[in-house]
């Protein structure tokens, strides 16, 4: 569905380098999550998919349609839905919605425009203007808008920045459903608990380059090489009974409960000792690593 | 054939065209009302003063020979105005890119935003005309004319404004183009005067000046009397049609002002 291949882009005026051979491939109906700092190149991506910016290098093509050879085909596959909020202040919701499906060539989209504005419980705020709208209704207008000629892939650049946990979740039903009736979507965000919850397969980006593409599955099992494990016993612990598990220092976590931090591929190794210590133990809980943690040590990397 | 200069998306592109038309259409008290109460005041204090004196051609009434030039006058302020602005307030907006997004070609888009232009200028330029007539009556010689000429002075500013509002990115440096390159090129384009009578290098700039040959133009189609040449005044005109469309095009297909290089 979007093939990217050694994409480079370099802004000419600032001389900065935003991405650097980028490659992804993407597969029609999936939910992929783009993630990077401030400044990774995500933005500048966006922006060359949406032709705001030009490329320096590489190919890209969206739903079969090479970017620059078929520039305009490529636009009513893909609806953006921007990072920052702006609209047009002279139209009120009804009108810029109309006046966007017919941009794509669409002449009567009432009935579709009703059912997105009731979808994203935008519908008595039909006839208000911009200015008039919450900041949450302006991101759902937003939504509204990058939908209205039904795309086939829909990138969402950071839209629930700086909105409420009610309307964040009002969003993510809105995506999923989207997302079960095969729609691509793409998006970018800063909260990575996010991206674990609603996507299917996890880019990160990072100084331009791509430093992780995997399904999200995947990602968080080959990461997981740490994992902390709580073991609870019949008994009170004492840490010093503990001394020939040192080197996962363990600790005592409630009266009968002790924490270690071990790699996954020693878990066996350490309940055989602790068995063969003729400790008796009646719970397991191991808690593997999030996607935040992983994140966080691709980019430290 | 590049995808940028074909035609592609008819609905689209009337879209577009129609934005435009109905943007400035919800402020028509500021754009449609505010030149033309202007235009019937430039009729009442310079027609008043100056009817005595020659300045106009001669033999023909001073109230007669400035009302084609104000109709021109209104058309050319509000043809460029309507693109320029409505550009400029995009970038402000940060809408500006949405353009961007279409699946409507460079030809198109620049089409629309010039014609949308052109519709406004010929709109006030008619009505300009029409105020005029409660004043001086109908003297009009080639009414059909007179409303192509005001077309095709329309088409010429709007792709100018359309030119000024890529290029340029604050409404500070929109109105000095306004203030200090339009609005003196019509006071030395024939306007209110007939421009050999002005003195010395301010009658020369006729033969840089693209409104000179433009208000000449209308003149004629509203009192079959003009100065210079008028063939050449057409060559001129057409050349200029050309010439400010294809840039604007261009301006447009290269991005300037709304994509990032």
């Amino acid at each position: 569905m979007l093939k990217i291949n050694n994409l480079s882009k370099t802004y000419i005026k600032a001389n900065k380098e935003a991405l650097k051979d980028v490659n992804i491939h993407i597969n029609k109906g999936e939910f992929t999550a783009l993630l990077g700092q401030n400044g990774a190149g995500k933005t500048t991506l966006i922006n060359i998919l949406a032709g705001n910016v030009k490329k320096t290098q590489g190919e890209v093509e969206i739903g079969g349609y090479d970017l620059e050879r078929n520039e305009l085909e490529t636009k009513k596959i893909i609806g953006i839905v921007p990072q920052e909020i702006s609209y047009e202040t002279a139209f009120t919701v009804e009108e810029i919605l109309k006046k966007q499906s017919g941009y794509f060539g669409i002449k009567n989209n009432k009935e579709y425009i009703d059912e997105l504005l009731e979808s994203l419980a935008l519908q008595d705020k039909k006839k208000a203007y911009g200015r008039e709208l919450s900041g949450g209704m302006k991101r759902r207008m937003l939504i509204a808008k990058a939908l209205v000629h039904k795309p086939q892939i829909l990138i969402l650049d950071e839209p629930t920045a700086g909105v409420d946990i009610e309307l964040r979740h009002t969003l993510y039903q809105f995506l999923r459903k989207l997302h079960k009736s095969g729609t691509t979507i793409i998006l970018t965000t800063h909260y990575i608990e996010e991206a674990e919850k609603l996507c299917e397969r996890v880019i990160v980006i990072n100084h331009g380059e791509i430093i992780a593409d995997q399904p999200k599955d995947k990602l968080l099992k080959d990461f997981s090489r740490e994992i902390r494990i709580e073991i609870d016993f019949d008994w009170e612990v004492n840490i010093d009974a503990f001394d020939f598990l040192k080197e996962y220092h363990p600790k005592v976590e409630d009266k009968k409960r002790i924490s270690l931090k071990i790699d996954k591929n020693d878990l066996t190794k350490i309940l055989d000792m602790i068995t063969q210590k003729n400790m008796k133990f009646v719970d397991l809980n191991i808690e593997r690593q999030k996607l935040e943690d992983i994140y966080l040590q691709l980019i430290r990397r | 054939m590049n995808k940028s200069l074909i035609f592609y998306n008819r609905i689209g592109f009337l879209t577009l065209l129609h934005r435009e038309i109905h943007r400035f259409m919800k402020v028509y008290v500021q754009t449609i009302l505010a030149p033309l109460l202007s235009s019937v005041l430039y009729l009442g204090i310079f027609g008043g003063m100056l009817q005595t004196r020659e300045v106009g051609i001669e033999g023909v009434n001073y109230l007669y020979f400035l009302v084609p030039g104000l109709a021109t006058m209104a058309a050319i302020l509000s043809a460029f105005q309507n693109p320029a602005f409505s550009i400029i307030v995009q970038k402000f907006q940060n809408t500006v890119q949405d353009l961007n997004s279409y699946p409507i070609s460079d030809i198109e888009k620049a089409l629309a935003f010039i014609l949308g232009g052109t519709f406004r200028g010929l709109l006030v330029g008619s009505l300009t005309y029409l105020a005029t007539t409660f004043f001086v009556g109908h003297v009009i010689q080639y009414p059909l004319l007179f409303v192509l000429s005001l077309t095709i002075t329309s088409f010429i500013f709007a792709s100018i404004g359309l030119i000024t509002g890529l290029l340029l990115d604050s409404f500070e440096k929109m109105n000095f183009v306004l203030a200090l390159i339009i609005t003196p090129l019509t006071y030395v384009g024939g306007v209110f005067f007939e421009i050999t009578k002005l003195p010395g290098v301010l009658s020369k700039i006729r033969y840089i000046n693209p409104i000179y040959p433009l208000v000449n133009i209308t003149r004629y189609t509203y009192l079959g009397v003009y100065e210079g040449n008028l063939q050449l005044q057409l060559l001129a005109a057409t050349i200029f049609i050309i010439g400010f469309f294809l840039a604007a095009v261009y301006i447009f297909k290269k991005g300037y002002g709304i994509k990032i290089d």
